[in-house]
This record gives C-alpha cells, sequence and structure tokens, in this order.
C-alpha cells in the first residue's frame, strides 16, 4: 500500500462558500469573508489539517454484471463500476482523509457559544477533503502515466450504481487504519472528513467531470453542494 | 420603537445592533420591548433566508447577535421572565448516524429563539428519546439524520415513542441531508424540515 502525507490542498474561497451552501460570492457579507479569512489563518497556525492518502492498486481479473473481480479474490460491486470501467486492467482503491483536528475545533466552536465559526470551520473541512480527492487522483494518475496508463474519474460509495454498503469491501481493499481512518457500524468513516474512491486504471479510460455526476443524482435539483455548469473546478 | 434596532438585526448590523441595545436600556426603555423589537429583526432575516437573500452562515450570524442581546437585556428582567422559555424540545441526531452539525445548528436556532433544548447527541438509541419524553414531558422530538440509513433509524424511533404509549403526547419532526415527506410518511414523523429555520417554525406552531 502507498501511503502519502501532507499533501497540498488549495483551499478557494469559492469552493469554501460552496460548501457553506453559499452560491453566489458576490451577495456574501463582508463580514462572513473576514471571519473565513481568520479561520483559513488558524488552519494553518493551529495545524488542523493532517492530509493523506492511502491507496492500493489491484488487477481486474474479471468483469461481471454488477461484480468487479480483482486479484486475491477481492470484488466490489456497483453497475456504474461495471459498466464504465469496462476496459479497465487494474484498479486503484483510495482512503483520503483530513485528520481529526478541524473536527475537534468544530466541535470546540459548535458546543461553546460560536456556531458560526463552527458551521464555517466545517465547510472549510468539506472544501479540504474536496481538494484532497482531487490531490489523490492526481497522484494515482501521474504514477499510471509511468506506466503507460490512463485513469478513470473517481467512484465513490454512495455514488448512484455505487451503493453505499460497498464502503465495507472497499475498505477490505485499503487497510485504512494505518492512516487512521476506519467505519463507524453505519459504514460512515471516523473522522467524517475524509473520502474513499476507486479509481480505473487502462489504455484507455472513461473521465467525466463532476458537474456530470452531480447531474446524474436525484438531489441534482436542490442539493446545496452540487457543482454547476459554471464551476471553474471541474477537473475531476 | 422605532424600528431602529429591527432594521440593525435584519442587516446583521452586530456593533449597531449591540449599541442601540444598550442605549435603549440605559434610556429606560422596557427590556421586553427590546426583545420584541430584536425578535422582529429575526423574522425579516428569517424571511430573507425564505427567499435566498441570506444563507444559512447569515442566519447563524444573526442568532448569534440576538444572544448577544439576550445576554445585556437579560439582567434588567425579573427573574421569573428570564427564566421563562417557550417550551421544551428534545433533539438528537437516531441510531447508526453520527452527523451532527445540522443537528448542532437547529439546538442553537431553537435556544436563541426561546426553547429549553434537550439535546442528546449523536447515534442514539430509541430507547433514550423515549426516556427522556417520560422524564421531561417535552411535547416536542426532533429526529436528525444525514444518512439514507437514519430512514429506518427515524423510523424504528417514532415506533418506539408510540409503542411506550407516548405518541400522542407528542410532536416529532425529521430532518438531515434528504428528508422529505415521503421519508416523512415512511418515518410516521408529524412533519419534516429542510432547515434550521423551518424546525423553529414546526415548533413555535406545535406549542
Amino acid at each position: 500500500m502507498t501511503i502519502v502525507r501532507d499533501i497540498h490542498l488549495s483551499l478557494e474561497k469559492k469552493q469554501i462558500l460552496r460548501r457553506e451552501g453559499i452560491r453566489q460570492q458576490s451577495s456574501v457579507r463582508p463580514e462572513i469573508i473576514t471571519l473565513i479569512d481568520e479561520l483559513l489563518v488558524s488552519i494553518g497556525d493551529e495545524h488542523l489539517l493532517e492530509s493523506v492518502c492511502a491507496y492500493e492498486i489491484y488487477p481486474v481479473s474479471r468483469i461481471d454484471h454488477n461484480q468487479l473481480s480483482l486479484a486475491g479474490n477481492k470484488v466490489l460491486h456497483g453497475p456504474i463500476l461495471t459498466s464504465a470501467l469496462s476496459d479497465a486492467g487494474e484498479l486503484a482503491v483510495a482512503v483520503c482523509t483530513i485528520g481529526t483536528g478541524l473536527e475537534k475545533k468544530v466541535a470546540e466552536y459548535l458546543g461553546g457559544s460560536e456556531p458560526l465559526r463552527g458551521l464555517l470551520l466545517d465547510g472549510i473541512g468539506s472544501a479540504a477533503v474536496d481538494s484532497l480527492a482531487q490531490e489523490a487522483c492526481k497522484l494515482i494518475t501521474d504514477a499510471a502515466l509511468l506506466r503507460g496508463y490512463q485513469t478513470s474519474s473517481p467512484f465513490s460509495p454512495g455514488m448512484p450504481g455505487f451503493p453505499i454498503t460497498e464502503q465495507w469491501q472497499l475498505f477490505r481493499l485499503v487497510p485504512a487504519e494505518e492512516i487512521g481512518v476506519s467505519l463507524a457500524a453505519s459504514g460512515m468513516m471516523v473522522p467524517r472528513k475524509s473520502v474513499s474512491m476507486a479509481i480505473g486504471l487502462g489504455q484507455q479510460a472513461t473521465a467525466w467531470k463532476r458537474r456530470d455526476t452531480c447531474a446524474s443524482c436525484n438531489l441534482s435539483n436542490t442539493c446545496l453542494y452540487r457543482w454547476e455548469v459554471n464551476n471553474k473546478h471541474t477537473k475531476s | 420603537m422605532n424600528g431602529e434596532l429591527t432594521r440593525a438585526i435584519a442587516d446583521l448590523e452586530e456593533n449597531e445592533a449591540l449599541r442601540l441595545t444598550r442605549e435603549k436600556l440605559d434610556g429606560g426603555e422596557e427590556p421586553q420591548l427590546v426583545l420584541e423589537e430584536s425578535r422582529k429583526g429575526m423574522e425579516i432575516v428569517g424571511k430573507r433566508f425564505s427567499d435566498g437573500t441570506y444563507f444559512l452562515p447569515e442566519l447563524i450570524f444573526s442568532a448569534e447577535i440576538l444572544k448577544e442581546i439576550t445576554e445585556i437585556v437579560k439582567p434588567k428582567l425579573t427573574k421569573e421572565i428570564q427564566s421563562e422559555r417557550l417550551g421544551k424540545c428534545i433533539i438528537g441526531t437516531v441510531a447508526g448516524d453520527i452527523h451532527d452539525i445540522g443537528k448542532d445548528i437547529v439546538v442553537f436556532m431553537l435556544d436563541v429563539n426561546g426553547f429549553e433544548v434537550h439535546d442528546l447527541g449523536v447515534d442514539v438509541p430509541p430507547q433514550k428519546f423515549v426516556d427522556k419524553i417520560t422524564e421531561t414531558n417535552a411535547p416536542i422530538v426532533g429526529l436528525s439524520g444525514f444518512l439514507t440509513l437514519a430512514f429506518d433509524s427515524m423510523k424504528e424511533t417514532v415506533d418506539a415513542i408510540k409503542a411506550a404509549g407516548l405518541r400522542d403526547k407528542v410532536k416529532i419532526m425529521i430532518g438531515g441531508g434528504q428528508i422529505n415527506e415521503e421519508i416523512r410518511k415512511y418515518a410516521g414523523a408529524d412533519a419534516y424540515g429542510q432547515d434550521a429555520m423551518t424546525a423553529v417554525s414546526l415548533a413555535k406552531t406545535w406549542l
């Protein structure tokens, strides 16, 4: 398993505001922007982000209707995996987290008398995880390119066609406890500010934009956090 | 009341709102009138939130301003009025789900709006809700859940409340990421809320 620590994250205001459910930056009150700036400084000062990614690459041995079989008798289920990764020769499985520091600080703010700071810091944490997922994809893509492979866009349990219950199976493929990530009884990752994903590697691979993933979701019209066409950051 | 404080709160002018509060109290204005004017400001904030002019951070900001005003006004109120609460609510994130931020925001908004809130935390088993209803006689229960897996827990919690013979004594609201009317019916709740403001409105309606 490959573990990469201290991954640099890009925390852009626009992405933070999207994670606060705000779609028009121009309409945000200056006090809110000032507070976000203060929190961004405090994140650095207090070392609240400990970004780390763990991933493993498996040869794909067989693709059936609903099952992707991997070397070592490992499997993942989901119709989107088998349809979109039909050309994949390998599968990269990754778990990434920003650690527990930010979550603890959010809880401190919310438990005290500063819920606004808690809310905004939580949004910053979500934007950080989004950025971490993008950086992890880049790491995997760069390594794949050196071997002459293309990479697909990432799939995460819970996306349409990749049941959330597959989270357990995915964690059998990546020993994420080595980076401090575990699963609660419900399948939720702990720390919560974590992301898991599967990426196909092959001579040809299908890539799409985040907004396309959002468009295929049944919450596409109402989700506060959706990626839209006018969103510049749609690489993965 | 000349509406200055109402406007300052509605426009989220924190310093101005606090200055006006002190000025009014120092000038001998009745503390309850100051609170009433503040409440009107919050009503405007609520409308702006509903029509999309304000977002959640602004809603929380306004509630923080109201909390600061309440702290200033409190010593001027009689002890009876100080401890007066609109009603009791029990809130928790249902068993199996550990999301807390949405629940915490609802707890804060209910508290600021005058409710006595009993926050049971996250991953709360049905029996804990039942025990708390029995202990407090709270007429309002809020079940929070972000995961789709939480829908079953919500139903189980409502069923447990029913089995304990308490269903007719409480109104139950549910809220979280993907809650809609279909989920409300499935869970057997009385209402659902898409945001913290709706939770406050529902709670006020049910008193």
